[in-house]
């Protein structure tokens, strides 16, 4: 009996669904290599190389060198280790340089790659911060804080991903994230003044995060039945506990009533932290759960 | 140059999944990795609902996603239009995988690799044996190749693909009722052009904007 129930794990699903070959892709099918086992270093790269570039962009505003070194160390040790972590082959992630002119992936490697020395420069130089040179790492920044949904909005096959708002939405999380990080590092560097000058920032940010979390739900439910039902389990299904709790209650209601409370400029530090707590683990669900939801038409 | 593609005749398939098992000898997979499948489903209501039975295999799309897709350049299209992984070019990123509308590719990983087709009972004789004939490479993806070696072999002895056994795709060959038809699409002539002419032949989920190569007809 023993033997036969391992028979039957190795022939069927990991999953045990019960799905047997015949059935395979013969309902919406879940995407689980960006994101099962393995796939959560993806995850986790896409995260941290969008609030080390969201860092970077707004300390460029301020000039703010603490800033831009903590953002570059996070986007490319966090982000950059984690990616290479995730591959089959870490030692031929070199090849990643090969095709920019028709891969994603590959002009994410170019535009790190750019960002890293460019950024070093920056950093090296007491000069670094005129306009030319904060303009170029500025766009660098907003196209790595994009890299990661970037790669996951031109796969056509997933609506969930291919959705027009992904890409807005990864661009305001970034920013919205990394002006919240820039805040905390002011309060604990004793620059209150800035920290609540930077109020205006987060409330500005946290309104159009909000605006974007919903037309992205509003729009991929609409687009057709396949991002529909993306949305469904999102919403309805295995992932409504992460999406209400962490991207509903973490992401958005605690932020929201945090920023209420410091309307104004009225800022303190803990609150700011409890903020910036909230804001990163709403970041980290909104990431999962559209990660998770992707789900491929079925084939007849 | 010829355009591989292949015709596949669902109203004569028996879903007897030959070309599934052919497929499996050919390439030594692993349990649960599958080159070939038959899909069965059912359309419309009682009483007037019917069997779908729907034999799939990589599309070999001239539009490839995977190709696109791919960062190294490791899945690319051959001169003939099979669409081919080289396992030293690849570094198992799997965007391939994700990208492709089919699903018709796999990771190859230690865990796959140390499958048994009898659980706890070390790989049989046959299994090792398919690990030095076939080797595959840990943290690459793999995927059908229209049994590539059997075509190139074929041709160099002079042979014709489609036509005789040896140089023709295991599924195929092995298929007891003749449902699949492979060939050059390239060539008016071909029995794969002549039959989607005359039984107007349809690509899999047309929609997804790939144009494969293998097409159905009914």
């Amino acid at each position: 009996m023993k033997q036969q129930n391992e028979l039957e794990k190795i022939m069927f699903h990991p999953t045990g669904s019960d799905l047997k070959p015949y059935e395979w892709m013969m309902r919406p099918t879940r995407q689980r290599e960006w994101i099962d086992d393995k796939g959560i270093f993806l995850w986790l790269a896409f995260f941290f190389s969008e609030i080390g570039a969201g860092l970077y962009f707004v300390s460029l505003f301020y000039e703010y060198r603490a800033g831009i070194v903590l953002g570059w160390l996070i986007t490319l040790i966090l982000g950059g280790l984690i990616h290479v972590l995730y591959l089959g082959n870490p030692l031929r992630a070199w090849r990643m340089i090969m095709k920019p002119k028709t891969s994603e992936l590959s002009r994410g490697i170019w535009i790190i790659g750019v960002f890293a020395a460019l950024g070093f420069l920056q950093i090296i130089t007491s000069g670094g911060f005129n306009m030319v040179f904060n303009c170029i790492m500025g766009i660098l920044c907003l196209l790595i804080i994009s890299h990661g949904f970037a790669t996951m909005n031109v796969i056509r096959a997933l609506p969930a991903w291919s959705s027009t708002m992904v890409l807005p939405l990864s661009l305001i999380s970034g920013i919205w994230v990394g002006s919240q990080l820039l805040q905390m590092m002011f309060v604990l560097g004793g620059s209150s003044a800035l920290a609540s000058g930077m109020e205006v920032w987060s409330e500005a940010f946290f309104l159009i995060y909000l605006l974007c979390i919903l037309l992205y739900v509003w729009g991929t439910f609409h687009a057709n039945e396949i991002g529909k039902t993306s949305i469904d389990v999102q919403l309805n299904g295995e992932l409504s506990k992460i999406f209400y709790a962490g991207v509903g209650g973490l992401g958005l209601v605690l932020p929201a009533v945090l920023t209420l409370i410091m309307w104004g400029g009225d800022t303190h530090g803990f609150l700011i932290f409890l903020r910036l707590v909230f804001v990163l683990a709403g970041d980290l669900a909104i990431r999962y759960t559209i990660m998770k939801s992707a789900v491929y038409k079925p084939l007849i | 140059m010829p355009r591989w593609g292949m015709v596949i005749d669902v109203k004569r398939c028996i879903a007897c999944w030959g070309c599934t098992i052919a497929c499996k000898e050919e390439h030594f997979l692993p349990p649960r990795v599958f080159f070939n499948r038959v899909l069965i489903g059912e359309t419309g209501k009682f009483p007037t609902s019917s069997k779908l039975i729907y034999p799939i295999l990589c599309n070999h799309c001239t539009d490839a996603a995977c190709v696109e897709a791919c960062p190294t350049g490791a899945t690319y299209i051959r001169e003939d239009g099979i669409v081919v992984v080289d396992d030293d070019k690849c570094v198992g990123c799997r965007a391939c995988l994700v990208s492709c509308p089919y699903q018709q590719r796999t990771y190859y990983d230690q865990k796959v690799k140390e499958r048994e087709y009898y659980p706890g009972q070390g790989k049989t004789e046959m299994e090792l044996i398919g690990e030095k004939l076939y080797p595959l490479k840990v943290g690459t993806v793999i995927k059908c190749n229209f049994c590539s070696e059997r075509v190139d072999e074929g041709l160099k002895k002079g042979l014709t693909p489609g036509t005789d056994d040896v140089a023709t795709p295991a599924c195929v060959i092995a298929c007891p009722v003749g449902a699949r038809v492979f060939g050059d699409l390239s060539d008016p002539e071909s029995e794969v052009s002549r039959l989607i002419m005359e039984k107007k032949g349809k690509q899999l989920r047309k929609e997804f904007g790939t144009e494969p190569a293998v097409y159905y007809i009914d």
